[in-house]
């Protein structure tokens, strides 16, 4: 008996499942690439050219590849030590702390704009304080910063959590035994073998963090960021003028997924 | 010297529970247990790896029980080595060593020098484990914790790393508790052999008392013993039995008779009467043609049903009354006495080879 004959379809069935199943997967993929790829034909040549004229584009990009790249430095820094803790320590609570952690990537951003500026607006106690402390957070780089950390930041955790755990918790006990103490065995032993998912985890935060609309242009419509820029001139201009942006923006963004497909092509070490 | 005095520890759901042995200074010790009665916890908890929830853990006289695994003078070898990836085999052995003289003549003693500058994926599943080993004693160790290194090993190769090892033992004499499921191994190598089960200690001494006393059928089972007998066991009086005499100074134990199907055998035992089960070792059950007159005092004959060559020993089991018995006769012994399926034996064993449990 064939294992077609045993799973109940003939060859002719699984010809005809194969081709559906081609057929939506392409449709689907097409559904995603189309627009990004009419978007780039129609406009990357003249966004590219338009570097070297358009000003405001320029410091927009450069605000936003800052701007990310700040937020994504304050995310590692905050956001490792307590992937590390989800990942290897067992306690109380530490199914909440995760829900708490994935809370900004379920919430709509504008949504998340107005609880940050409720929380770090001049007129609330806390942006009250930074700003007599001489920190505007709303209108400035910095409310960009903020946002761009609180939305993105969940996705760097999560990955980072993912890469501590795929390192066998039974290298840290070895290098424990050899004399380490607890942050020496993760200096030597579990940062260099979970570095490669640590960058995969920035490079995903840093990517998400330049994409952010919703949560800035609440918080910070000036400066602009290369979206807000977009906006912008879609809403000012129309689309003509802005094409060229948004087509910067997506050429901008394909090299973060370029880092991402090299370091996922290294692979992980092995388990053990 | 390891010490632990009514241990538990939790890992996961898994608990280890009430744990008291004592690996004295510079012997080696042997935990014996089935996959999944805790072997590995017990270590990671002596290693200060898992926290123990109750009880001490005494090494070398020092209540460590909540020292952390750096404070703890040990080594842990585990059955997959967990080399560090990211290093070459010379900054594996390098890594903790207590000094770089320590490391190259460990990685000499075993080898591993002419693989230094390798990256430690290129290496063989033995290479890893004596790398593994060079590593944790090139740290000095007062412990040594082997949590089953020889078991994903070829043969040879398991000989080669046990004989350096054993060789590096008896000249430091640092004290050594390994895990094993393998009780050929604790018979090899353990002064003190230690049988876990579902997270208790089952049974604890001498490797050879172990394995030819076990506490209880499931051990006995365990430990490969082919004869297990679930019978009824009685006294069969007072005095020394006539079978006894000459030896009376060696048991303590009363004469018993054993009754186990159509058999009925004697036996030596402290246990009270009743419902027990008794243990012979195939290898103390002997095979002969005719009753033998020596001082064989089991006798039974039967039919041979099966005969199991296996190297140099072969199992041969005959079928006394609906009972079978299990003997390992040399493959020499085989063929003198020509055995053969559907063959008339005489199986013999001595009451002293007789365990009740």
């Amino acid at each position: 008996m064939t294992d077609g004959n045993r799973s109940g379809f003939s060859a002719v069935s699984r010809s005809i499942i194969t081709i559906i199943v081609a057929l939506l997967a392409s449709l689907f993929l097409l559904f995603i690439v189309a627009p990004v790829l009419g978007l780039v034909s129609s406009g990357g040549a003249r966004g590219l050219a338009s570097l070297a004229t358009d000003h405001e584009l320029r410091a927009s990009l450069w605000l936003t590849a800052a701007t990310a790249t700040i937020a994504t430095i304050l995310g590692m820094i905050g956001g490792t030590p307590l992937a590390y803790l989800l990942a290897r320590r067992p306690f109380r609570g530490r199914a909440v702390v995760a829900a708490l952690m994935d809370l900004p990537l379920v919430i709509p951003h504008p949504v998340a704009g107005i609880a940050l500026l409720l929380v770090l607006g001049r007129a609330s106690p806390i942006g009250g304080v930074l700003y007599q402390a001489g920190m505007r957070v709303a209108g400035s780089s910095t409310g960009i910063v903020c946002a761009m950390l609180f939305v993105s930041a969940p996705l760097y955790v999560s990955a980072a959590r993912e890469a501590f755990a795929r390192v066998d918790a039974r290298y840290e006990s070895v290098a424990r035994t050899l004399g380490d103490d607890a942050w020496r065995a993760f200096r030597r032993v579990t940062l260099p073998l979970s570095a490669r998912g640590l960058t995969a985890a920035a490079v995903v935060m840093w990517a998400r963090a330049i994409s952010e609309f919703g949560a800035i242009v609440i918080l910070t419509y000036n400066p602009k960021v290369v979206s807000v820029l977009s906006y912008d001139r879609f809403t000012s201009y129309g689309m003509t003028e802005a094409l060229p942006v948004a087509a910067v923006l997506v050429l901008f963004a394909l090299i973060p997924l370029a880092a991402l497909r090299a370091l996922r092509a290294g692979g992980p070490y092995p388990s053990r | 010297m390891i010490s632990l005095q009514n241990v538990s520890a939790r890992a996961g759901r898994f608990e280890l529970t009430d744990i008291t042995f004592d690996v004295p200074q510079g012997t080696y010790g042997v935990v014996i247990g089935p996959a999944g009665s805790g072997k590995t916890t017990l270590l990671e908890t002596i290693a200060g790896v898992i926290r123990a929830t109750a009880g001490r853990v005494l090494l070398g006289g020092e209540d460590l029980t909540s020292a952390p695994p750096e404070r703890r003078r040990l080594g842990i070898v585990y059955q997959h080595a967990y080399l560090f990836p990211h290093l070459s085999v010379r900054q594996n052995v390098q890594y903790g060593a207590a000094s770089t003289s320590d490391a190259e003549e460990v990685s000499s003693r075993f080898g591993v020098d002419a693989l230094a500058d390798r990256s430690v994926e290129s290496l063989s599943g033995g290479e890893r484990q004596l790398v593994a080993i060079a590593r944790a004693l090139a740290h000095r160790p007062e412990v040594l914790l082997l949590d089953e290194p020889f078991s994903a090993l070829d043969p040879r190769t398991r000989n080669i790393v046990r004989r350096v090892l054993r060789t590096i033992y008896f000249e430091r004499r640092f004290t050594v508790l390994q895990v094993t499921h393998d009780f050929s191994e604790a018979g090899l190598l353990g002064d003190v052999a230690i049988m876990l089960d579902r997270g208790r200690v089952v049974q604890k001494g001498d490797p050879e008392e172990v394995f030819r006393k076990p506490a209880s059928p499931y051990i006995a089972d365990f430990l490969g013993a082919e004869n297990v007998f679930a019978g009824i066991a009685q006294p069969i009086r007072a005095e020394a039995p006539d079978w006894l005499a000459g030896h009376e100074d060696q048991f303590t134990q009363y004469a018993v008779a054993f009754t186990t199907g159509a058999l009925t055998f004697y036996a030596l035992g402290d246990v009270v009467p009743g419902s027990t089960h008794a243990v012979i070792r195939a290898e103390e059950v002997s095979l002969s043609v005719e009753p033998s007159m020596s001082s064989v005092q089991n006798q039974f004959r039967g039919k041979i049903v099966e005969i199991v060559p296996g190297g140099a020993l072969s199992r041969v089991t005959i079928d006394a009354s609906g009972t079978p018995i299990v003997a390992a006769v040399t493959a020499r012994s085989v063929r003198e006495l020509g055995l053969a399926v559907g063959a008339e034996v005489v199986a013999g064993f001595k009451a002293t080879a007789v365990h009740l449990c």
